[in-house]
């Protein structure tokens, strides 16, 4: 037995090491493989030439293209973003039957690892056609790496039919970089049934100062012991949303950190420790948790980007008991509203593109010119940042879960209203160190002094 | 005399062919390493003395990375929490698979395999499920905090991930959760090395279990316990995993490593990879340092 | 003896309780694979019935086939040159030791020191130059000579009688003759802790591989449970069970060769 054991290890180990040895062969095996997925890609288009023979769509990028005509695209999240970007395909290939688009699923954090380590060593050639990128690390990688990305500006997609706030964050010295995507615009969702037993409706939240949302949320944690609102403790999400919503920044225009004297700032992080002070916020420690607040029904509602939406309605026996309004605003402060943005993303073109026409045509004609796309994937969630898709009919629908509400068309309104926000490069610096000083004031340090701890932390980091 | 330089000689050549042999066997892997490890390290080092963002490096102030570490409070946070987890996580966890590997190697044990392969369970759990289960069971409404409140222990629920001491403590847990049955795995390979009759003799003498534990057991296990402290200094020192997943270096940065300051420093800020580098050199001197330290201490041929 | 006996107790005590703290996670990973998401973000704790859809839509979503059949062509081949290269040094560090070989074993074991993410750029240019990114070979390579293996196999190559290698000698086997049919199988105990910990490592290995592999095809185990936690709406459900399947295989190996190098079996060579 265990001679046998061992000559079946010694066995394997020796055509391990021979099959290591041959360098060629293994990689000869990959070049098949790829060479198998080209062969059934080319089958797609085969068939797909077959069946959309009439359509002849023969335009500028088809000329320019010369044969190729897949793109690779490198995104995460297969219920919303491949499911949007496999939808655009589609839409395109319906003009171009020639057309066929790759998606390869990625996480954010290894999009940012693979392009960090490709442009770092200069060889760009592992990078696909498009990226799928978080805004807040727009500024920061094109800044980085300019080489690694196409210029967008004349590429024929109409950026004036994007809310300000969301092309913002991919414009670098007024060129644009990214076709906006996905909407982040900030809604505040409650359960209608606890403001009930609290004897209020969604209305006497609507249209509100953060003032009034801390007394009604007291009311409210009083009379059913539920919290309004949850978070992830050491995420910055909260403050940013807060922030933003007075127009105000981490950095001031030449790119300072400009935490000191910002008195939007110290407002909102004083609300934040009112908030938490009061009960009326609760923290959590990591995702998980802060969904399971909702899900298990432990607070009252929450404050997020839209996208919470789609978590919201894993719990299908809530249904009806949800309603959707804007966020409060801050009372004294010049430019404030109640409106936000968190999260939320765009594409972009990498340098590595090899069919540079075709990527800007396929882009310009779908995520920024078809609104027809953007009615096939409100399904999965995905709400438009294009304004013209907020007029379609599909976005007027009511949906069930929150009441019969047309959420989408008020969504989309609201993202029309959101004030731009100055990422600057290094926001994640930023957002951090602004973390950790809430963090340190919740635990009773005094602001001012967390304030200037925290813009020396960025300076330090920005040498 | 020639008698006696005649076989003289011939040992001297097998000597020699011996030598050349041994240099021969570790010829591939030496070379392995000085290319996928050594020759990235120079690089690095390299690298660790130039400044400037992204790909604008430059050599200004070939020491700047070095001086900057000493003035960066998140980096010297980072320092500070690092050897709290390696003082005190690695001496414990260590001490625990030896004692339970010495109980799993005691022949009249049942079960062995079902306890054997349940103690390695939590080093082949992925590492996600893992993180997840860590934070749910010590949350505010986790399932500590319900024991603690059902026994009387404490009135509400308390977050402990969300304070520094705490926070701390639990990483240093989950640790050792985490690692000691990997390490049991040595000492349990290293035991069959002993030959079982040194026991029985022992047990003859009339020793107790506690004095052949560590008159037998440990000193015979010393290879391996160099090894594992090793293993296990070096493995802490560029924790990454734990800060991450678990606390994600916060309260307010009490957790966070250097690892996963450095990895900050790469991938999610504007990336100072002459700084980052710099920083893991620092790291690489300090492993150095314990590891000698440790060789000297532990590793003598008898 | 009747202390021998309460010590006895107290050490199934002591065991079952560790035994029980270290499954815990495990069967919770069971348990959630087999529930609702909204179900496992409420603290299930008991079996569900969803195991099925969680199935359907796990290789719905991802390709979990490609995904083990990657994982396995990596973790063995890596796992088997690992283990031929590393003990044959381990070996020669040992049984032929002299000062400059245990000199440059001490630099060697320098190579384990350095942070990953530090080498982690300059390999990759090393890997582009050479045309080599996106090939197995480029994602086993680094990982194949560990310092810490070959330490391994010298520290246990220690308790290797030399007598049994002059005895050899004088039957006439020469120097790899000896280490093949004699050191290989009296170190079989090392050779099965070994492998098991190196599986595990190349297994579970992901940031390398992620940032050397680019397409679809190549996806592998810990890469597809990465991209099950992104996205804005996480099925834990869905999750729980592609955790599970990614643990399984380390698992089953720790099973299978355990006894080998922690049952009784001293005495093999006489």
């Amino acid at each position: 037995m265990k001679r046998k054991i061992l000559s079946a290890l010694l066995c394997v180990a020796m055509t391990a090491t021979m099959l290591a040895g041959c360098g060629g062969e293994a990689k000869d095996s990959t070049d098949d493989k790829q060479e198998t997925t080209d062969d059934t890609a080319g089958d797609d288009a085969a068939t797909d030439d077959a069946a959309g023979d009439d359509a002849a769509g023969d335009d500028a990028a088809d000329d320019s293209a010369g044969g190729d005509q897949k793109l690779t695209v490198w995104c995460w999240d297969p219920a919303f973003n491949i499911f949007s970007m496999e939808e655009a395909g589609k839409v395109y290939q319906a003009d171009h039957p020639e057309f066929s688009v790759e998606v390869v699923e990625t996480p954010w954090d290894d999009i940012q690892t693979k392009l960090t380590t490709a442009a770092t060593s200069g060889d760009l050639s592992t990078m696909p056609d498009i990226i799928l990128m978080q805004d807040n690390a727009f500024q920061k990688n094109v800044i980085s790496y300019p080489e690694a990305f196409v210029d967008l500006t004349d590429s024929g997609v109409d950026f004036s039919q994007f809310s300000e706030a969301k092309t913002a964050y991919s414009v670098v010295e007024g060129k644009n970089y990214g076709v906006p995507f996905d909407n982040g615009a900030v809604i505040a969702a409650y359960r209608t049934d606890v403001l009930e037993q609290a004897g209020m409706k969604v209305d006497d939240f609507t249209d509100i100062t953060w003032d009034e949302y801390l007394e009604k949320g007291k009311t409210v944690l009083e009379k059913t012991g539920k919290p309004l609102l949850s978070c992830q403790a050491g995420e910055s999400d909260v403050i940013m949303m807060m922030l933003q919503s007075c127009g105000a920044s981490l950095f001031d225009d030449d790119g300072n950190p400009a935490l000191v004297g910002n008195d939007a700032l110290k407002k909102v992080m004083e609300t934040y420790a009112a908030l938490k002070e009061a009960g009326v916020l609760v923290e959590v420690n990591d995702w998980d948790q802060y969904i399971s607040t909702m899900t298990t029904e432990t607070v009252a509602g929450t404050i997020n980007g839209c996208w919470i939406m789609a978590s919201i309605k894993t719990a299908e026996d809530q249904s009806g008991k949800w309603a959707i309004t804007n966020m409060p605003k801050f009372k004294d402060l010049e430019n404030a509203t109640n409106f936000s943005n968190n999260g939320g993303s765009s594409w972009a073109i990498t340098a590595n593109c090899q069919n540079v026409d075709l990527a800007k045509d396929f882009l310009a004609s779908t995520f920024a010119g078809s609104v027809e796309l953007y009615e096939n994937i409100i399904s999965c969630g995905a709400l438009a940042t294009y304004l013209p898709a907020g007029d379609s009919d599909v976005y007027a629908q009511g949906d069930e879960f929150f009441g019969g509400d047309a959420v989408s068309a008020k969504i989309v309104e609201f993202a029309g209203k959101t004030p731009s926000n100055n990422t600057g490069v290094y926001y994640y610096e930023a957002r951090d160190a602004v973390a950790t000083a809430m963090q340190n004031i919740v635990g009773g340090a005094s602001v001012d002094d967390e304030l200037q701890l925290a813009q020396e932390t960025i300076e330090s980091q920005m040498q | 005399m020639s008698q006696v330089k005649e076989p003289k000689k011939r040992k001297m050549s097998l000597e020699r062919r011996h030598n050349l042999t041994g240099w021969a066997f570790l010829t591939p892997a030496t070379l392995m390493i000085a290319v996928m490890s050594f020759w990235p390290m120079i690089q690095a080092f390299i690298l660790s003395l130039q400044t400037g963002k992204a790909n604008n490096l430059s050599f200004g102030d070939p020491l700047a990375n070095y001086v900057r570490m000493f003035r960066d409070n998140v980096f010297m946070t980072s320092l500070g929490n690092t050897f709290l987890y390696l003082i005190i996580q690695v001496p414990i966890m260590l001490v625990l698979a030896l004692i339970l590997a010495s109980m799993l190697n005691n022949k009249d044990l049942r079960c062995k395999g079902l306890f054997r392969t349940a103690i390695f369970l939590p080093c082949a759990t992925s590492l996600v499920s893992y993180a997840i289960i860590f934070r749910s069971l010590f949350g505010v409404d986790g399932f500590i905090n319900t024991m603690l409140i059902k026994f009387g222990i404490l009135n509400t629920g308390y977050n402990f991930l969300g304070h520094a001491t705490s926070a701390k403590i639990i990483i240093i847990i989950a640790l050792i959760w985490r690692w000691t049955g990997y390490n049991m795995v040595f000492y349990l390979s290293g035991l069959q090395n002993i030959e079982y009759s040194v026991y029985e003799a022992a047990k003859i003498d009339g020793a107790s279990p506690m004095q052949t534990f560590f008159k037998i057991t440990v000193p015979l296990l010393k290879p391996t316990i160099l090894l594992t402290a090793i293993m296990s200094t070096n493995g802490t020192l560029q924790l990454f995993d734990e800060s991450v997943n678990l606390t994600k270096g916060g309260p307010a940065n009490a957790t966070i490593t250097m690892s996963h300051y450095i990895y900050n420093i790469s991938f999610k800020y504007v990336p100072t990879f002459g700084y980052a580098a710099a920083m893991s050199f620092l790291i690489f001197i300090l492993v150095a340092i314990l590891a000698f330290v440790q060789m000297k201490v532990g590793d003598k041929r008898d | 003896m009747t202390k021998t006996k309460r010590l006895n107790v107290f050490m199934y005590i002591f065991l079952t309780i560790v035994s029980l703290i270290s499954v815990f996670p495990l069967y919770w990973m069971l348990i959630s694979a087999t529930n609702k998401s909204v179900d496992v973000s409420r603290g299930a704790m008991l079996p569900g019935t969803a195991l099925i859809d969680n199935w359907k839509a796990l290789i719905s979503q991802s390709s979990v086939g490609l995904a083990m059949v990657n994982s396995f062509k990596y973790a063995i081949i890596l796992t088997a040159c690992a283990l031929v290269i590393c003990s044959l040094a381990g070996y020669g560090f040992e049984i032929y030791h002299d000062k400059g070989k245990d000199a440059v074993m001490s630099v060697l074991l320098l190579g384990m020191m350095v942070p990953f993410v530090a080498t982690m750029i300059p390999l990759f240019r090393m890997f582009s130059a050479a045309k080599l990114l996106n090939t197995t070979i480029a994602v086993i390579f680094p990982t194949i000579s560990t310092p810490f293996l070959i330490m391994m196999f010298r520290q246990s190559a220690r308790s290797f009688p030399h007598d049994i290698i002059e005895a050899a000698r004088i039957d006439g086997l020469n120097e790899i003759q000896i280490f093949f049919r004699m050191f290989i199988p009296t170190m079989r105990s090392t050779y099965a802790a070994a492998m098991t910990i190196t599986f595990m490592n190349a297994w579970n290995n992901y940031l390398w591989p992620k940032v050397i592999l680019q397409d679809d095809v190549s996806i592998t185990m810990p890469m597809l449970v990465a991209n099950l936690t992104e996205g804005y709406v996480t099925d834990y459900g869905v999750l729980m069970l592609a955790v599970l399947l990614c643990s399984l295989p380390t698992v089953i190996i720790f099973f299978l060769l355990q006894k080998s190098f922690a049952e009784g079996i001293t005495g093999a060579v006489k």
